[in-house]
């Protein structure tokens, strides 16, 4: 599955760019792989969790927060 | 368990892993591939006389991108004279080869040193080896030169290794439409 996130920038190599995922507490950035991006959208696998309308997802990568696992609107999530 | 040489290759016919370009035969061991330098170094600049300055990673709205690219100034590595990396300094770089575990391979890594390398006084990560299964990218290195001399280097030399475990099992994003709590004990 993968979940739809924004392009905020590039990163510091040339191969990457920043991307921001809007978890339910708030935005979240991560810095991946050009490669990993397909139309603004980011393979996540299957959802570890669902809580009302929300599903709990891992990122691909770490956040710049230090979070592996954010909570995201299941509408973002295709 | 730690993959054999014969089991990574086996992993990258069948595309649980993938690594481009493709390593030659000779950048394995038995138990570990080598990996290799890209041209792209990230330098830390010296802090200007008289300037405090401090990062706060855990502010609110700190961008790591931004931070980095306050203090930080991209460099690439000269084909001829190399990049004499200076003794006592951090620098970023990255592995020339793309790297990708699938998520529902059972396969992690480790991106550890080599003792050539290491001889020398070169680190290459800050306590932060693990590449996790759905990991896409080049790897990031944190390298560190403890030397009390500066040390070359070149583009496409050998500068880390990666060692490949299996996992015990399948992460829960790897099953379909099973969530955490829903054990595969649990769900039989």
């Amino acid at each position: 599955m993968k979940v739809r996130v924004k392009q905020i920038g590039p990163a510091t190599h040339p191969s990457e760019v920043v991307v921001s995922v809007d978890t339910t507490s708030g935005a979240e950035h991560l810095v991946v792989n050009q490669r990993s991006l397909k139309d603004d959208r980011l393979e996540i696998g299957y959802p570890i969790n669902s809580r009302d309308s929300d599903l709990l997802v891992e990122l691909p990568r770490e956040t710049i927060n230090g979070s592996w696992r954010v909570w995201v609107p299941q509408a973002l999530v295709e | 368990m730690i993959l054999t040489d014969r089991e990574i290759q086996i992993a990258l016919q069948n595309e649980a892993i993938v690594i481009d370009p493709a390593p030659d035969l000779s950048f394995y061991s038995s138990t570990s591939l080598d990996l290799t330098l890209d041209r792209r170094l990230t330098l830390f600049k010296d802090p200007k006389a008289g300037i405090s300055l401090c990062i706060d990673p855990s502010q609110k709205g700190y961008n790591h991108e931004e931070v980095m690219a306050e203090i930080t100034t991209p460099v690439d590595i000269d084909d001829v004279h190399g990049f004499d990396f200076p003794p006592h300094h951090m620098i970023l770089a990255w592995t020339r080869e793309f790297v990708e575990l699938k998520f529902q391979s059972r396969i992690a890594a480790r991106v550890e040193g080599k003792s050539s390398l290491a001889r020398l006084g070169i680190g290459i990560h800050l306590t932060a080896p693990t590449i996790h299964a759905g990991f896409a990218g080049q790897i990031r290195l944190e390298m560190v030169n403890h030397n009390k001399v500066p040390v070359k280097l070149r583009t496409g030399m050998k500068i880390c290794q990666l060692i490949f475990e299996q996992t015990l099992g399948t992460p829960v994003r790897g099953y379909e439409g099973r969530f955490s709590g829903q054990t595969t004990a649990k769900k039989g």
